[in-house]
């Protein structure tokens, strides 16, 4: 059966969620080497199923499979990936690290790697488009220690000719919405590399017949907005809730006019952003008067991930909420 | 003339630091166990500067989560917010956020210097305060106070922080990450200067400003060779050409280059090229010394890198002092 995703407004999240239970006890066994394939894929399913649960019962249109599988955005995909290795743990904030991955061969795709969470997400979808989603070579390298390329452009192009094999698996699965997420895009934003991402995005998507959605978030967006409004995607997905919307006049001064992502929902507290604030935050996009509500998708600033489920939960409601009522509305 | 070298700031923690600072947050680890880890953890760390032969050492502040909490922790009207993205780095620090004016309960330096003086011996002591303009710009301001009386009351703050520990034979450094955005204009800038000259005349010998993760523009630059801060450190790694074009063109004059030639957010080996060597020598000629250095802290990659990032840095100190003639400094008193 298939959805109809909201003609106004539709609501969409970026990507990851909290893990569930399943899928931290298989994080668990993984890094202990304790489980068999079949095990952990069992336990996986059934973290999926609990995040598509959770997507359904707030009602959120286009949904995600919670990146269960992902310990986290760079790591999953360079652990995977030929000429990559494992890296030591370094500090994100406070006390908390990721194991900084180390570039030093010629990358390469070995098979498909999110396509099996992107159909498991869809078989409990009941209809809904489940996004697939991949990190940018961008932000893949900026992540990265590298130890092979040592030329950032040629690195990044290499990195976009192997991961446009995995946006074709996806969409060959089925994948009618795809996100690249680049937040490190925001860290330099300079023309120079503007124009690299641009280059790179162009050997990814290029020829295919799929809503193309870049997500940047967290930094100064609005010094690289007038140099990504060439990009070739539909959708950028950005952040404003967490940095109060400072962004938006940016959208007006520079003739903003594809679709965009809308973050209304910031993932960095815990404090639950009510319907009416949403429905006010949406308001003041629309007092722009720049984008109609059909190209206006309602979201969080960036993945869930580091909320706790109940929270992360409710602020989706919430947003959903939020979002029937500015339909009525606009 | 002389040539020695110093790391920049914190280095990262390695994994009896992780785990001491987990637990100590979950409550499984009383006082005294944890300042005794700790003293254990920075001891190593000391350790490993003085082996490799450098005059003045940091601590390592593996128990500073950033730059600015160990302060904001220790003032009144001060509380941390969201997190925000710390410079171009996949790195993120808490946003402090003024409520007031800022008060001190209690020191942040004294203590350590204390703790660990006899440790450094026969090397010094660096402190490092993060500097007034980027304290200022990289926090929230919702107290009545205007951005100037906010200025003006951290770098009273920081004064008293020198003060404190004027009598112990240290160096000072002013972190000032953000002078190096190449989007500043030396508008913004310029009333700093006088905060600046305030922290710097306390200790005019021994104390420098330090500029990192890029490279500001001429008219920035040109505030900052201004100020009363005996040494300047530049990072001279991250936007390798822009630095050593402004350093051509301005050099540091009446100021000890503090150059920042060890890469240290990236894990490869440095090379020390006959460009960057082309350029100290060109710097060594303005100045009686040189100072290397890491070109930021050490704390954005894994503890083993940052050990080999120090004995890089040393290396870098014998080959200038052999190659330009230059005497290699090993105490700085």
């Amino acid at each position: 059966m298939e959805y109809q995703v909201p003609r106004k407004f539709p609501t969409t999240v970026v990507g990851s969620y909290p893990k569930l239970e399943p899928a931290k006890q298989a994080l668990r066994k993984i890094r202990k080497k304790q489980a068999t394939p079949d095990e952990l894929r069992d336990l996986f399913v059934e973290a999926i199923r609990g995040v598509v649960e959770d997507h359904l019962w707030a009602g959120v249109d286009i949904i995600s499979d919670g990146e269960q599988t992902r310990e986290d955005m760079v790591v999953y995909f360079a652990e995977r990936m030929n000429g990559y290795m494992p890296g030591e743990w370094t500090r994100i904030f406070d006390n908390v690290y990721f194991r900084k991955p180390i570039i030093y061969g010629k990358v390469e795709w070995p098979e498909p790697l999110t396509v099996e969470d992107w159909k498991i997400a869809s078989s409990f979808a009941e209809g809904r488009p489940v996004k697939g989603i991949l990190t940018g070579p961008y932000t893949m390298l900026e992540w990265s220690f590298d130890l092979y390329y040592g030329d950032r452009r040629e690195a990044i192009i290499d990195l976009a000719k192997e991961l446009r094999k995995e946006i074709e698996a996806l969409v060959n699965a089925g994948a009618k919405y795809i996100q690249i997420d680049e937040p490190a895009l925001s860290t330099r934003p300079w023309k120079e590399e503007a124009d690299i991402v641009k280059e790179a995005l162009k050997i990814m998507l290029y020829g295919l017949d799929v809503k193309k959605i870049v997500h940047i978030c967290f930094g100064k967006i609005e010094y690289i907005l007038p140099y990504i409004l060439e990009f070739p995607v539909d959708q950028f997905d950005l952040e404003f809730k967490n940095s109060n919307f400072r962004l938006l006049p940016y959208l007006k001064e520079y003739g903003y006019d594809k679709e965009l992502g809308y973050g209304v929902i910031d993932v960095h507290t815990t404090q639950i952003e009510s319907v009416d604030e949403i429905v006010e935050d949406i308001e003041k996009i629309m007092n722009l008067g720049i984008l109609s509500p059909e190209k206006i998708y309602i979201d969080p600033d960036c993945g869930l991930k580091r909320l706790p489920r109940e929270i992360a939960r409710q602020k989706l409601k919430n947003m959903v909420e939020a979002a029937k009522i500015a339909r009525e509305k606009w | 003339m002389t040539v020695w070298g110093m790391v920049l700031g914190a280095y990262p923690r390695s994994r009896l630091a992780r785990y001491t600072l987990r637990d100590r947050e979950r409550g499984t680890l009383d006082f005294s166990q944890y300042t005794s880890r700790l003293l254990i953890i920075h001891s190593e760390i000391i350790g490993v500067q003085k082996a490799h032969g450098l005059p003045i050492v940091v601590d390592g502040m593996v128990d500073w989560h950033d730059i600015f909490r160990p302060f904001i922790m220790r003032w009144k009207n001060v509380s941390v917010n969201g997190l925000l993205r710390y410079f171009d780095n996949n790195f993120f620090y808490r946003i402090p956020v003024f409520t007031g004016e800022p008060d001190p309960l209690e020191p942040v330096w004294l203590p350590r210097i204390r703790q660990f003086k006899d440790l450094a011996e026969p090397s010094s002591l660096k402190i490092v305060l993060p500097g007034p303009f980027t304290f200022v710009n990289l926090s929230q301001n919702v107290s009545d106070l205007s951005k100037t009386e906010l200025a003006e009351a951290i770098t009273s703050i920081l004064k008293s922080e020198i003060e404190l520990v004027k009598e112990e034979n240290v160096f000072i450094q002013v972190d000032e990450p953000l002078v190096g955005d190449r989007r500043l204009s030396k508008e913004e800038v310029e009333e700093y200067l006088d905060y600046w000259n305030e922290i710097a005349s306390l200790s005019s010998e021994n104390s420098a400003i330090a500029i990192y993760f890029d490279v500001p523009q001429k008219e920035v630059f040109d505030v900052v060779l201004e100020s009363k801060f005996k040494y300047i450190s530049v990072d001279v790694i991250d936007s390798k050409r822009r630095a050593i074009e402004l350093l051509g063109k301005t050099g540091l004059p009446g100021h000890v280059p503090v150059l920042g030639i060890v890469d240290a957010r990236r894990i490869h080996e440095d090379k020390l090229d006959e460009e960057l060597l082309t350029m100290i020598k060109k710097l060594s000629k303005e100045s009686q010394e040189i100072v290397l250095t890491t070109t930021t802290w050490l704390d954005l990659i894994p503890y083993t890198y940052a050990l080999k990032k120090t004995k890089i840095l040393s290396k870098f100190v014998d080959i200038v002092s052999e190659k330009l003639g230059l005497e290699k400094r090993i105490l700085w008193r």
